[in-house]
């Protein structure tokens, strides 16, 4: 799964590199207002998203399946001087600012700070829309891929992409089985109040955090083989999910509060929302997260109960789960939630295993 | 003292409207490495002549009757290759190049011969070269092993717009105007597809400015005739892997950075 970034690079590479890199320093630094200098990719965490995601493109996704690219195109560039308006991942993008503020005040040189890549298919003349809009909300995004259809998982690589969300279903599964951790992001109907000072993303377990094997004997073999499982194998850790190293990333930015006494008052919070019972299967969990030197701040037992009313207290600004249902059920309450289309419970619906059709070619 | 030969292989193109391209002898050709029968093995130029050739088979798909073609001449830059010119004949039509003229000069007078045959697009392999053309007028780009490997089934034209990717930056007026007129040739020829499957690709990355300067580019290329197809805005983030994932035929960078203002 999408490993922290590796530190290999070439000499040769690198005196090229050095040479953009203190260019690109040398242009922010004369910009007339401060715009704070996009940190090296290598350093940072870096988020990925689509530009569904950070706006509200529903109509214009409609007229492009009615009447297809040109007019779609053609309506974008008539109405560019237009804002968008906020999409599903609009607040996490939001949050993640705030978060590189309180960073900055700390650590004014550092570069481990979250970065931005809008990684969009549109075509380039969409993108003169989606600048602008950036620029209406004063996003610090100054990164961006507008493949005009290619697939972004090449260009993902390059950034070394930790987390890249998108409404695309089939870019987010190609992007796991690249080994990035990857959503699909879905927006709630009603709006939900969230928090402006503190970025709060909640978790689910089995699948997303940790590998799917355990998931795999509850469809299987049933509830009460799965508990006599975890059981037994309390203090062997689970094998890592696709979202793991993000929430590694997550905690790496932690610390880094921790280590300058803001505990309290740290702007990142992450919880666990698993189906999982505390007494008969959470111990596992736990001992798993410890083995792998992870904190989370609050993990959260449901033993089956609907995860949708709890989460409406947490307020995360994101929800990962790798079960549509979960999904449905936190949407409905207001939650941005966030698919995860990994293992065994993508051929499941509600216990049931989904008759699949035969695939058309 | 320089002398054209038509290849009588190739259809001529129409002298008014045809986008002439001069590719060099050593781009087109691997000049150390010749077969038994006398003839040059290809060079690094291959993809690139492949793909002018697909962009003009689409046009004329598009429009049976078109003239707004791609013209491709190969040109020789310095005597001893001058002296070759049977064999530069042979080999280009042993190999079935779609190269409808030779141009025979040498190294004090290619750069007359490029204005002579009002060519568009200087293609070389050597960076004085380049450079030189660049401050008469021409635009070029270099090629170099790098185009060897790209694909031929779509041109894709990279814009990048600060100065330190392009090695042979020079904004001299005329290089600039003559970088402009080009981009609005290629602009034309552009708009005869549609927006995807599209034979011709035109990309802009912007290295170490920020979005806005990325936008205003966009734009100003837009009022020149020129739909851009894809932007990478890299914020001072490493090229290589984005130009490696890019490929492109070739890289121009001066004539437009400075079109606002």
């Amino acid at each position: 799964m999408s490993e922290l970034k590796p530190e290999e690079e070439t000499a040769a590479d690198d005196s090229g590199e050095e040479k953009d890199w203190e260019a690109a320093k040398a242009f922010f630094d004369s910009l007339k207002t401060k715009v704070p200098r996009p940190p090296k990719p290598r350093n940072a965490v870096t988020i990925a998203v689509s530009s569904r995601t950070l706006f509200n493109m529903v109509a214009e996704r409609k007229l492009y399946q009615d009447e297809g690219v040109e007019k779609y195109v053609a309506f974008q560039v008539e109405h560019e001087n237009e804002p968008l308006k906020p999409g599903p991942a609009f607040p996490f993008v939001k949050a993640l600012m705030n978060v590189n503020t309180r960073l900055r005040q700390l650590y004014p040189d550092s570069e481990e700070l979250f970065d931005i890549v809008l990684m969009t298919n549109n075509h380039a003349q969409v993108g003169v829309r989606l600048i602008n809009s950036i620029n209406h909300y004063g996003l610090t995004i100054e990164r961006f891929c507008m493949t005009g259809g290619k697939s972004p998982i090449g260009y993902l690589k390059a950034y070394m992409t930790n987390l890249y969300l998108s409404k695309d279903s089939e870019k987010v599964t190609e992007a796991i089985d690249e080994g990035i951790a990857a959503a699909t992001m879905f927006m709630s109907e009603k709006e939900s109040d969230l928090s402006d000072s503190q970025l709060r993303v909640a978790f689910d377990g089995d699948a997303v955090l940790f590998s799917d094997e355990s998931e795999i004997i509850v469809k299987q073999h049933g509830l009460d083989s799965f508990f006599e499982h975890e059981q037994k194998f309390e203090n062997k850790p689970l094998a890592q999910g696709p979202l793991k190293c993000f929430l590694e990333a997550l905690g790496k930015l932690q610390r880094k509060f921790y280590a300058k006494n803001e505990r309290i008052d740290c702007p990142i919070r992450t919880f666990l929302v698993t189906a999982r019972s505390a007494a008969s299967s959470g111990a596992r969990v736990l001992k798993t997260l410890r083995s792998w030197g992870l904190e989370i701040d609050e993990a959260l037992f449901l033993a089956g109960a609907p995860k949708g009313p709890l989460l409406q207290k947490i307020r995360p600004h994101i929800f990962f789960d790798d079960q549509m249902f979960h999904i449905e059920g936190a949407k409905e309450l207001g939650t941005i939630s966030a698919h995860v289309p990994y293992g065994i419970g993508q051929k499941y619906h509600k216990g049931k295993l989904i008759q699949q059709p035969e695939k058309k070619e | 003292m320089v002398s054209t030969v038509q290849n009588s292989d190739v259809k001529q193109k129409d002298e008014d409207q045809a986008v002439v391209v001069a590719v060099t002898f050593a781009a087109v050709f691997d000049a150390e490495a010749e077969d038994d029968r006398d003839v040059y093995r290809l060079g690094v130029a291959l993809p690139l002549l492949q793909v002018l050739q697909r962009v003009n088979e689409r046009l004329l798909e598009e429009n049976p009757v078109e003239h707004q073609l791609f013209d491709i001449i190969l040109i020789t830059t310095e005597t001893r290759q001058q002296q070759q010119s049977s064999s530069i004949i042979n080999s280009t039509r042993h190999h079935g190049l779609e190269v409808g003229r030779f141009c025979f000069s040498s190294e004090d007078d290619f750069i007359e011969s490029l204005a002579h045959n009002n060519v568009q697009l200087f293609l070389t392999t050597d960076g004085n070269e380049a450079l030189q053309a660049t401050q008469q007028g021409v635009p070029s780009a270099l090629l170099d092993k790098n185009s060897a490997s790209c694909p031929s089934d779509q041109l894709r034209v990279v814009l990048c717009q600060d100065a330190t990717i392009q090695p042979n930056a020079d904004s001299s007026g005329a290089s600039k105007k003559s970088a402009q007129s080009f981009l609005t040739l290629l602009g034309q020829i552009r708009q005869k597809f549609g927006m995807f499957n599209s034979p011709l690709c035109f990309t802009i990355v912007t290295s170490c400015g920020g979005k806005d300067s990325c936008c205003s580019a966009l734009k100003s290329l837009r009022s020149l005739g020129v739909s851009v197809d894809e932007a990478y805005c890299l914020g001072g983030a490493p090229r290589g892997p984005i130009l490696s994932i890019l490929r492109p035929h070739f890289l121009l960078s001066d004539g437009f950075s400075q079109l606002e203002g």
